[in-house]
């Protein structure tokens, strides 16, 4: 397993290291601008009515009357850009793995080796999983920093900010997955990352237009923003075990598919 | 003993087949070749044995462990070089062996450095600046650094300069020597001539000849020119069976002899010969043969 490790650490710790560093400086943007949001947000509602749905949708609570500070934290972790940083890598980690191997043909190297193909899906997970705890303890502390010059009472605790980490890390959970399920049926990267960023944009257009239209709401359980509701954390300050719950079936069952896949299917690099 | 069994082993894609009933047994302590054209089958086959594909039908084992079951197993003894050497990027063969030293729990760094230092490889180099037979270079340290009991290697020498490539063939010939089994695919018949003890030849997916290269040797035609006492003793005389006469010119006969020299002597003893040469038994000539058979060619 040691000689796994150092290949994946070798592989992936400049990209961690940078979404990571990328997550802490829009972390702390994010915590910088939101006082001045929220002094703007009583206007833009009255002018702009619908934006309350989108609000709605994007911190996954009904928005009515005045949205306190405390919700509006919820607003740090759920903006686009930090679910696309997220996002973004956790499908370049998860696909390495068999799909990027297949692809460079690297993986007649490395199953050169005496290593099983389960052991290698096992050390590339906890490598994954790994990067992912990496990459939010640098979006907590580009909380931290941002927040400080925010009201004391304004700011959730941050046991509650926890929580919401520990909501986003099973959405994590569940992309990355999902990715590793379609990483063990391709032969091309560069369609697996087409596959899975075209089903983690539609779970996001599925969140939104359930809000918005009608006829799409009976499929917003499809959505993974589905069972992320980090203003619902912050009101409630629980964790949401339901959604959670949902996010870790979601994620195991198809890594657990994924795994079998990759032990069964044949390896071709021609 | 064998070291690689195979029976009737079969890999299909959908209505291609890739490899058609191999059947193989592969001597411990042997160089085996494995000869056939590009597309003959012969990846196919090595990567059924080591796992990376799963047989349609058939049964391939090594040191007696299946080879889709146990492959991390049977892997513990062979070194694999693929056909297609690719390489991680940031590769060196420092990096190489701490990796597989990590895998392997064996530390190989001595006995790669000392190969690195044959094959005139500098071992910080990182495979993005290295060119192909470098990188083939890196890939035979890799395969060879642990002293495995098989090596599989699927044609070897491509990107090897001359040079390296007898450095190669003298390696491998050390290995045999130590009791190493060399399983090593081809498509190139004089490579496999001067290393291998026993060679298979696969066309279109199956084994169409699977021999001993001594008799097959024997069985090889030769460049044969003979020269009579007298023009008329040339057209006079009738060529024997076993001669294939191609010319009649004055004094000289040209032609192909099938098989050993002995009764050619026999036949010879009687008559007014003032001189003959003979070539060296060409497996070309064989090797073509398998291949026009099958192709329903003209010969």
């Amino acid at each position: 397993m040691r000689g796994i490790f150092r290949k994946i650490i070798r592989e992936v710790w400049v990209g961690t290291l940078l979404f990571g560093i990328a997550f802490l400086l829009v972390e702390i943007l994010l915590n910088l601008i939101l006082p001045l949001l929220l002094e703007q947000m009583g206007d833009m509602l009255d002018r702009l009515p619908f934006i309350r749905d989108f609000l709605g949708a994007l911190l996954g609570v009904d928005v009515e009357g005045e949205i306190s500070a405390q919700i509006m934290q919820a607003f740090v972790w759920v903006h686009p850009v930090v679910l696309t940083l997220l996002w973004a890598q956790e499908i370049f980690f998860c696909t390495r793995f068999p799909v990027g191997e297949i692809d460079r043909g690297t993986i007649d190297v490395l199953l050169g080796l005496p290593v099983s193909r389960r052991k290698v899906y096992v050390c590339e997970t906890i490598g994954w999983l790994t990067s992912g705890l990496i990459i939010l303890s640098f979006g907590a502390v580009g909380y931290l920093i941002g927040s400080r010059g925010m009201d004391v009472e304004a700011r959730p605790e941050f046991g509650f900010i926890l929580l919401v980490l520990l909501n986003l890390f099973c959405v994590y959970i569940a992309v990355g997955g999902l990715a590793y399920l379609v990483s063990s049926l391709c032969d091309r990267r560069s369609r697996a990352v087409s596959i899975v960023f075209s089903l983690v944009l539609g779970s996001f257009l599925i969140n939104f237009l359930a809000r918005f239209w009608p006829p799409a709401e009976p499929f917003a359980f499809l959505s993974v923003l589905d069972y992320y509701q980090p203003a619902q954390v912050l009101k409630a300050g629980a964790i949401p075990m339901g959604d959670v719950a949902a996010l870790l079936v979601m994620g195991t069952v198809s890594w657990i598919i994924g795994g079998e896949i990759i032990a069964r299917r044949n390896i071709c690099t021609t | 003993m064998s070291v690689i069994t195979t029976r009737e082993i079969t890999k299909r894609y959908g209505s291609r087949i890739g490899v058609d009933r191999i059947s193989l047994d592969v001597p411990e302590g042997s160089i085996f070749g494995f000869l056939g054209p590009n597309g003959a089958g012969k990846t196919t086959a090595i990567r059924l044995m080591l796992g990376f594909l799963r047989p349609t039908e058939g049964k391939a084992s090594i040191f007696g462990l299946d080879c889709w079951k146990q492959s991390h197993l049977i892997k513990r003894e062979v070194g694999y070089v693929p056909g297609d050497m690719r390489l991680y990027p940031w590769l060196t063969v420092r990096r190489a062996l701490r990796i597989a030293r990590g895998v392997r729990r064996e530390d190989m760094t001595r006995r790669g450095l000392t190969l690195a230092d044959r094959f005139h490889i500098d071992p910080d180099l990182v495979v993005r600046k290295m060119s192909r037979g470098m990188r083939q270079k890196l890939g035979l340290i890799l395969a060879l650094a642990h002293e495995p009991k098989l090596l599989v290697l699927d044609e070897p020498s491509s990107g090897l300069d001359p040079l390296m490539q007898e450095s190669l063939s003298t390696l491998l010939r050390e290995r045999a020597g130590q009791g190493c089994t060399v399983f090593f695919s081809s498509h190139t018949l004089s490579e496999v001539e001067q290393l291998c003890d026993r060679v298979a030849i696969v066309r279109a997916g199956r084994i169409v000849s699977d021999e001993a290269l001594d008799d097959l040797r024997q069985r090889a035609r030769r460049e044969l020119v003979i020269r009579f006492a007298t023009a008329g003793d040339a057209q006079r005389i009738e060529p024997p069976a076993f001669f294939r006469l191609i010319s009649r010119e004055g004094d000289r006969w040209t032609g192909e002899l099938d098989g050993e020299a002995g009764r050619l002597c026999q036949w010879m003893s009687g008559l007014p010969i003032r001189d003959f040469t003979i070539g060296l038994p060409d497996l070309n000539t064989i090797f073509r043969a398998h291949y026009q058979e099958h192709d329903g060619g003209a010969d």
